[in-house]
């Protein structure tokens, strides 16, 4: 008896609603446009932040990750043009490291010369020498293409191989395979034993991933040491500048994800020890994770205003126009009155016109807002995103609720209509 | 035996400090199968008198009863319900609901009642038949002629077999030959057995109706 009720009245509100398409259609505007924005809102930002957090899950989420940095400039480093400006981290605190936080398990140093030529016969490419250990691929998730890593023997015998990276692959061996083959970087010449696979381009925050993306050349970080020394030389505007740097970077990993904030703790106590000047930075790809965690947090509450505020809009474009409706179906309402309907039936009558027209809209905005993304946005603006079931369905239930809600006052202004009254309106 | 009937009935309106006296006390029985004129000078309390047999409007004072029920105190929803059971509307402009086609029209009493879509489509069906608009049964009322909307008007009072059909001047919009054949059909409802009343100017009516009550302001001045 009531699916029986629900259904007449339904389609009694269905067929109100036929008889002016356009005028409901641009009634639900609000509506439509409402949901479909927070929708397409939500699926960038999803996409956006799931791109954000795998790039620093590449880093590691295991990883602390030590770099050297170039102490900023003060009175007493001023004086440093005629010595060599020393700074970053040493050798010293990697074995510091490894005594006093015996459970971290893995330390990559590295070192970097940047800005060195790389040649094979006449093609030659700027690029970044690095000095590594054998397990750098396993701690900095890398793959090789082609050949082999760096081994504990290349670093013992201080063998003069290198591993390439895929841009500089590209460059110098636009038809030939690298392997075997010999790159001159500096001075020395290296014989090619591997190829790095790329990486994603790096995220912008601090650059926590810049190195992948560039030119790059790997040699064991014992050659490097024989070949270049601790100073570097380097002409720069007309003048010597020679800079010591034993290691550009370290590499922490921690055993467990749970120990990763107590072992960066440690590592950053190690480092204040040993350094007077704030020569170094910490970068905890785990902390990372979780501030980009709590961005996405925060944006989606910013949406969720936006929404919730475009959706009140709509609801008051409905009421609007159910007000109006109203009023020009009054001798209607005057008529069904004299013919027995009560005032609940009048209520119920227009309530479910207001709840159908934002429910309409609401499935309207949601198949735009599942369509949208992927076919306009992912497609014509190259960004990532991903449509998830949850904005969908509540901004439906929203929809409906706002029917509902901006539905009651319209629906007892017609209900409350004197009979005679109505029935003598023009 | 009279199945309604009405006892000192008084309306007055409120309009600020103004009181109008529609009703100034009407005593009146109705009887099963009565055809009722109810004739007078315009602003003499006839539609208000209507209004109130058609539970559209409660009395300031005085009783009206519906069979046993005095129906002068009565809810929005009781009356609502009397309304919808027991009483048939003739308009003056016929009233139709205009998105509405013919037979749909004829309907909405019994969508009201709660009575199933298939039933009610039939009965419609037959109602528009019997006024003579079988083939009009899919129309809008604005493709009709005055007297064919009335007819449909007609044949709406009648869906819900009321106890009383109340015409509030069911030929004041029509010429007099329409208006004729308007007249023709309630008097062959009220062969069948139907209680009538009818608000008319018309002194035609009269010989038609069993009874003629005249009213002169809000009251009763005579009954024949
Ligand atoms: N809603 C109302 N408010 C105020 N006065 C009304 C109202 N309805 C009717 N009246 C007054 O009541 C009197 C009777 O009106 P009515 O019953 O319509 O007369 P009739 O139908 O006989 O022409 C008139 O004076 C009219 O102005
Ligand atoms: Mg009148």
């Amino acid at each position: 008896m009531l699916g029986f009720r629900v259904q007449r009245t339904v389609s009694m509100g269905l067929k109100s609603l036929w008889l002016h398409k356009l005028r409901a259609v641009l009634t639900a505007l609000g509506i439509i446009l409402g949901v479909t924005s927070v929708i397409v809102m939500l699926a960038v930002g999803e996409g956006a932040s799931q791109a954000v957090q795998a790039q620093i899950r590449q880093l590691g989420s295991n990883n602390i990750i030590l770099r050297s940095k170039k102490p900023p400039e003060d009175s007493s480093t001023a004086s440093a043009t005629t010595f060599a400006l020393s700074y970053g981290l040493k050798y010293l605190d990697a074995e510091r490291i490894k005594a006093t936080v015996p459970q971290a398990d893995v330390i990559v140093p590295a070192r970097h010369i940047d800005s060195e030529y790389i040649v094979r016969y006449h093609h030659r490419v700027s690029g970044t020498v690095v000095g590594t250990v054998p397990w750098y691929t396993e701690v900095a998730k890398r793959t090789l293409s082609q050949g082999r890593f760096l081994t504990s023997l290349d670093m013992h015998r201080r063998a003069t191989v290198c591993v390439l990276n895929g841009p500089i692959v590209r460059k110098l061996f636009p038809f030939h395979d690298p392997l075997g083959a010999v790159v001159k970087a500096g001075s020395s010449d290296y014989r090619v034993v591997g190829v790095l696979e790329g990486r994603n381009a790096a995220p912008g925050a601090n650059g926590a991933a810049s190195e992948g993306s560039g030119v790059e050349i790997y040699v064991p970080i014992t050659t490097l040491q024989s070949r270049y020394g601790d100073t570097i030389f380097k002409r720069r505007s007309g003048q010597f500048q020679a800079t010591q740097v034993e290691l550009h970077r370290i590499i922490v990993r921690s055993p467990s994800l749970d120990e990763v904030v107590p072992i960066s703790k440690a590592v950053e106590q190690i480092l204040a020890y040993g350094h007077t000047k704030q020569d170094y930075e910490v970068v905890v790809p785990l902390q990372l994770l979780e501030s980009a965690e709590e961005t996405k947090r925060l944006t989606n509450l910013l949406l969720g205003s936006i929404a919730a505020i475009s959706l009140l809009v709509g609801g008051i474009g409905i009421m609007n126009i159910m007000l109006a409706t109203v009023t020009e179906r009054t001798r209607e309402i005057g008529i069904r009155r004299a013919l027995g309907a009560r005032r609940t039936d009048i209520i119920v009558q227009f309530l479910t016109e207001t709840i159908l027209l934002a429910a309409g809209g609401g499935l309207l905005g949601v198949a735009l807002g599942v369509v949208l993304p992927h076919h306009v946005v992912t497609r014509f603006f190259d960004a990532p995103t991903i449509v998830t079931a949850r904005p969908c369905i509540l901004a439906f239930s929203v929809s409906v609720g706002v029917g509902l809600i901006f539905g009651i006052y319209p629906a007892y202004r017609a209900a409350t209509m004197d009979p005679i009254e109505a029935l003598r309106h023009e | 035996m009279a199945i309604a009937q009405v006892v000192d009935l008084v309306k007055t309106y409120r309009m600020g400090a103004v009181e109008v006296h529609a009703l100034r006390g009407v005593d009146l029985a109705i009887n099963e199968g009565d055809y009722m004129a109810i004739m007078g000078p315009s602003g003499s309390g006839k539609s208000t008198f209507l209004n109130l047999l058609g539970c559209l409007d409660t009395p300031t004072r005085g009783s009206y009863f519906l069979g046993e029920q005095d129906v002068a105190r009565l809810s929005d929803a009781q009356l609502s319900h009397i309304r919808c059971h027991r009483i048939g509307f003739i308009f003056q402009s016929y009233n139709l609901i205009q998105q509405l086609s013919v037979v749909e029209n004829i309907e909405v009493p019994l969508y009201y009642q709660g009575r199933s879509a298939h039933e009610s489509r039939l009965r419609a069906t037959a109602l528009a038949e019997q006024v003579g608009l079988a083939d009009r049964a899919t129309h809008r009322p604005h493709e009709l002629s005055g007297g064919q909307q009335q007819r449909v008007a007609i044949a709406r009072a009648m869906a819900n077999d009321p106890f009383i059909i109340l015409a509030d001047e069911p030929t004041g919009n029509l010429d007099s030959a329409t208006g004729t054949e308007i007249l023709a059909l309630l008097d062959s409802l009220s062969q069948q057995g139907k209680t009538i009343i009818t608000v008319t100017h018309d002194e035609h009516v009269a010989t038609s109706a069993h009874r003629v009550v005249r009213f002169g302001d809000g009251r009763i001045v005579s009954d024949t």
